[in-house]
């Protein structure tokens, strides 16, 4: 057998031959020699051959009816759910599937995956894993030659010589600078919360201002504890497209459908999207409102109005100033008067909150009455770049007396002072009367309930852990974590945000990346990021593929991917509304990768912590409470029941605690596909109509997210919560703030417009090859989606560029290099570069081969603090320098290890 | 039974590319073999800028170049009318990659040989659809009977569009809703 894989590896048989003999692959002789002889045989197999070796060989097997499919997780925080299926024959997975569960048809859709998905098995069998616990070769106690992170070689290491240097050096840090010198990113630190606890964070990610604004001025249905309770805040922000529109059945209602900066075909590619098509085969026209012609427009067929980043308020503004100046309730009736009388506070100045001053109300400031400067769509179009006759168009689409919905994605709210464009965004909504009703809706439309508003009908259940509280109250913004690690300061706003902010010292000394917390790749100015890694006494990164943040740490443990794990719930995601996805063990763990719980406990043990008290049971008791405790509605559309049947037999063969319930599937069908979807038809009793209840009665039924319990147009308590704590000082109502790093800011002179050094704005859109920075090294992924710069062609012809020319991207906070596609999707004047691609820094240059947006992206924070990655300047130029192969031609991050070969 | 082929709606097609990987998946391809490949173009300019998406594979022709070029019968057209590969007879000698106007079949580097879409045979044979068909999540690609699929879906479906060969040449058994701007002929096919 030793012999017959040192052939492999050296690729000495023809490959049917060793498929036909092995009737494994490499992976499938991965974990039998984990569990089997403990001698790593895989390991001889090299990486490339690993990659190479899954190519052409069992698809007889994949096809046969041997072997059994699992559902398998898809645990990325992509923005869709969908059913994932592996095909394990002989413990080998050999193909994979997605939803096939149940027929398929429009109203009771299979929920299929996306490219992503369907990579799994490339990602989890990588040639990248990481295989044993490693350390940094020139590491010491306190670090050693700290610059050397991200350029050191690495040294296997065994797991206790791995929780020695771990435990010694919480242990080490504490006792020196105390727990606030630890800043830990996300994952289960149960350990180091009990043992004092450590430095949190938090920021607006991918929500922008949605993150908060509409949770102040009245725009969400529901009581949310966004600023009560530690951690909510994350999650609430995913509500905005949960609660403010309409079902996706109701969906099909709509005559007119409004999209603004949404491109759900690539950051939510599963099913979802088919929502939008019933839309379309209704007959609903589609408009697309983006700097980009996206492929969720393309799809549609939308008509494109380009605008530009950054610009969004501005043109709702020129729309507004529209909507009042051509109004005619008899001849061209645009507006919702009675709607904005009844549920909105502040439009004119008789529907002012007391104690204003009534000239400041919206309608007034939009015709300029007190400013002097009207929002016509003249003033608009030289903001946004959109013309004005296509504006007034916009508001004319928007008229009261047609169905429309106006959703949005986050991406516009992804702004320098965006923080009253959610407001805007409802205000538009407001004045043309498109929410509470069948066919109108306003508000965002993708990520997990893309194209599908309303309550999940069917919920994943809890493990039943206790909540082990972080006894230390500092919690800092992303936009200023790597500058805090600098200058040893920051703004802290209260553990649960928002607060009056206090500047605070601090000195971090140790941090710790958890899995699926790549932030050294996903937060803005990565360079000063580096600086701040390269600073403190050591960085520990738990992930299975070195990461960015593990590239940059001292030690980097193994962790399973979550096909290696009992089964669960995708914990990064929401349901998906009418679904609930569960998976299951695919195989053993992968070489010694640990799951990150198993990290927890031993850290526990190291660190004195009783274990019992974290981890009362263990995860076969978690996966049956989860599995125990999932809820789906009744019949009557209002209650929730449990989901599962469990007997006492169930109880008794899994061998944990429970009692026996009645729900509407037995335990053993529910594993068999791990899916349960809620059969919905028109007319069922499962619709939503967000606002339904606040329009028809504002008085009984007034909104909990506003302290008037209307839409608040004027809103007193935004301003006065975000100025509070903010890092400037915004108006209670929309006005248009030039945002910083945007289009003004491209100019040397406005008035003369005169450009200057930074003369382009650059987004950076959520790609399809990734879920944020995940799978980035799949190359079946960088074979589908190769990961260019788009520029504009005009912009791209005069510096001569073209197709497929190594184009060097820069500003003020670095350089990086993509290959160029030169569209005319692309509005004049934008870059777009996608996000989440890995760094990959030339020693030579200092130059990022590697296309990453947040060398790019400053870390510059405004009012509620917006992490701004689609407000950002850039020039560009074709390279001189070497020039980039293709993405799936340039070698995959593997990491190179000492010893890995014994 | 009458010619087997596939149908597309590119007026839904969002370019997503499930169908290429899901071929890739199934078929256990490697990088840089494509049986179904996802291509996209754009017209016009800016701002009257349309696209679309063009995800095609082995039209299964009624009169395919591939066959007769193949000096060892190892392709061939099967009992159902598809046009099958036998991958034991096959020496590599690129004459049906050479013949086919739409660059189907595909050089297996490591196996020395030719290899190209089977249209999943032995998915079908089973009673399941070619993978590309369930895995699309627009539900833009069929499989089955070109006269029922015609019937399903109108007369105006085409078999030629400007970016591919004239279906005169093969006669290829693909039957596509196109979007009107896919008509249009200053086309430029576009990485995403």
């Amino acid at each position: 057998m030793s012999d017959f894989l040192k052939q492999a590896a050296g690729k000495m048989v023809d490959r049917r031959d060793f498929l036909n003999a092995a009737a494994v692959g490499a992976v499938g002789l991965a974990f039998t020699s984990h569990m089997g002889n403990g001698l790593a045989l895989a390991d001889m197999v090299s990486a490339e051959q690993t990659e190479a070796e899954d190519t052409n060989s069992s698809v007889d097997i994949a096809v046969s009816d041997k072997g059994e499919w699992i559902p398998a997780a898809c645990w990325f925080n992509c923005g869709s759910q969908c059913a994932n299926y592996a095909l394990v024959v002989d413990g080998e997975v050999v193909r994979q599937k997605t939803d096939d569960t149940h027929e398929d048809s429009p109203d009771y859709p299979q929920q299929r995956g996306c490219i992503r998905g369907r990579s799994q098995r490339k990602n989890v069998f990588g040639a990248d894993r990481l295989k044993y616990p490693m350390k940094r070769k020139h590491w010491e106690p306190g670090g050693g030659d700290k610059s050397l992170r991200g350029r050191d070689e690495w040294v296997r290491i065994s797991w206790d010589e791995a929780f020695d240097i771990l435990s010694s050096e919480i242990k080490r840090v504490v006792e020196k600078y105390g727990n606030r010198s630890i800043l830990s990113f996300g994952g289960p630190c149960n350990a180091i919360n009990s043992y004092g606890g450590a430095v949190s964070h938090y920021g607006s990610t991918s929500y922008g201002s949605w993150q908060v604004t509409p949770f102040l001025m009245g725009y969400m249905p529901y009581s949310y504890p966004v600023f009560d309770r530690p951690g909510y805040i994350q999650w609430a922000a995913s509500y905005t497209s949960r609660d403010t529109i309409n079902d996706r059945l109701d969906l099909r209602n709509c005559e007119t459908i409004i999209m603004i900066s949404l491109n759900t075909a690539w950051n939510s590619a599963g099913t979802n999207n088919y929502h939008w098509a019933q839309a379309k085969k209704t007959g609903a026209k589609f408009i697309a409102v983006d700097p980009y012609y996206n492929d969720l427009a393309q799809a549609m067929d939308a008509d494109w109005l380009p605008v530009r980043p950054g610009t969004d308020m501005a043109l709702l503004l020129g729309v507004a100033y529209t909507l009042i100046t051509e109004d005619d309730p008899e001849n061209n009736p645009l507006i919702d008067w009675d709607f904005l009388d009844r549920c909105t506070l502040g439009f004119d100045a008789d529907h002012m909150p007391e104690g204003v001053n009534p000239e400041e109300n919206f309608k007034d400031y939009v015709l300029g009455t007190y400013d002097g400067i009207p929002k016509t769509p003249e003033w608009a179009s030289e903001i946004c770049g959109l013309e004005p006759e296509r504006i007034r168009y916009l508001a004319q689409e928007m008229r009261v007396d047609k169905k429309v919905a106006i959703v949005c994605g986050w991406a516009s709210a992804r702004t320098q002072n965006s923080d009253n464009l959610p407001q805007m965004i409802a205000t538009i909504g407001a004045m043309t009367g498109h929410m509470g009703k069948s066919g109108h809706m306003t508000g965002p439309s993708h990520s997990y309930f893309t194209a599908n508003g309303g309550l999940s009908l069917v919920n994943p259940g809890s493990a039943g852990l206790p909540t082990i509280s972080n006894p230390v109250d500092d919690a800092i913004h992303l936009g200023e974590v790597w500058n805090a690690i600098l200058t040893h300061k920051y703004n802290f706003c209260g553990k649960s945000l928002y607060l009056p902010r206090e500047e605070r010292d601090i000195d971090i000394e140790m941090i710790y990346f958890y899995k699926y917390m790549n932030k050294l790749q996903t937060a803005e100015d990565m360079n000063s990021g580096i600086e701040a890694v390269r600073q403190v006494e050591f960085v520990v990164t738990q992930d299975y593929t070195l990461s960015t943040s593990a590239m940059f740490s001292d030690l980097v443990l193994p962790t399973t991917t979550e096909w290696e794990t009992i089964g669960g719930f995708p914990r990064n995601s929401f349901p998906n509304r009418e679904v609930v996805i569960a998976y299951r063990n695919v195989v053993p763990p992968l070489f010694e990768a640990k799951t990150d719980q198993e990290i927890d406990i031993e850290l526990c043990k190291r660190l004195g912590v009783d274990v019992d008290s974290v981890y009362p049971f263990g995860p076969k008791q978690q996966f049956f409470n989860e599995l125990k405790s999932c809820t789906v509605i009744q019949d009557n559309g209002v209650d929730y029941g449990p989901l599962i049947t469990i007997t006492e037999e169930d109880i008794e063969s899994w061998g944990v605690e429970g009692t026996p319930q009645e729900g509407k599937i037995s335990l053993e069908e529910f594993l068999k596909t791990g899916y349960y979807q809620v059969k919905r038809s028109p007319g069922d009793n499962y619709g939503y109509i967000a606002f339904e209840a606040f329009r028809n009665d504002p008085e009984a039924h007034p909104l909990p997210s506003s302290a008037s319990g209307k839409i608040e147009i004027y809103s007193t308590g935004l301003a006065e919560r975000i100025n509070a704590a903010g890092w400037s000082e915004i108006k209670p109502l929309p006005t248009y703030v030039p945002p910083k790093n945007g289009y003004e800011c491209t100019f040397e002179n406005w008035e003369t417009k005169e450009k200057g050094a930074y003369p382009y704005q650059i987004i950076n859109p959520h790609y399809l090859r990734r879920a944020h920075s995940g799978f980035d090294n799949v190359l079946q992924l960088r074979e589908a989606f190769p990961n260019p710069v788009y520029l504009n062609a005009s912009d791209a012809r005069e510096k001569g560029i073209e197709d497929g020319d190594t184009v060097l991207i820069e500003n003020m906070n670095g350089k990086t290099l993509r290959r160029a596609v030169v569209t005319e999707r692309l509005m004049p004047g934008i870059v777009s570069l996608p996000h989440g691609s890995w760094v990959d820094p030339d020693p030579e240059t200092g130059i990022d081969r590697g296309g990453a947006d947040n060398i790019l992206t400053s870390a510059l924070l405004q009012g509620q603090g917006v992490e701004a990655f689609n407000s950002n300047i850039v020039t560009f130029e074709k390279y001189a320098g070497e020039p980039l192969l293709p993405d799936v031609e340039r070698p995959q991050r593997i990491a190179v290890v000492e010893g890995d070969d014994e | 039974m009458g010619t087997l082929g596939f149908y597309f709606d590119q007026t839904i097609c969002t370019g997503c590319r499930a169908c290429q990987v899901a071929c890739k998946d199934k078929n256990n391809l490697e990088i840089g073999v494509l049986f179904r490949n996802v291509r996209t173009f754009e017209v016009g300019v800016f701002p009257q800028t349309k696209a679309y998406h063009y995800s095609g594979t082995c039209n299964h022709c009624a009169n395919p170049a591939c066959v007769p070029v193949c000096p060892v019968g190892a392709m061939f057209v099967a009992e159902d009318g598809t046009v099958q590969h036998d991958d034991e007879l096959c020496i590599g000698c690129l004459s049906c990659i050479q013949a086919c106007p739409y660059s189907v079949p595909q050089y297996i580097e490591s196996l020395g040989i030719v290899q190209k879409c089977d249209s999943c045979k032995q998915l079908r044979d089973n009673g399941w659809n070619p993978a590309c068909v369930d895995a699309c999540p627009m539900r833009a690609l069929e499989f089955g009977d070109l006269d029922e699929l015609r019937a399903k879906h109108g007369d105006d479906v085409v078999s030629e569009l400007p970016i591919l060969p004239s279906a005169g040449m093969t006669e290829p058994s693909l039957l596509i809703s196109c979007k009107a701007c896919a008509e249009l002929p200053d086309f430029r096919e576009k990485q995403v």
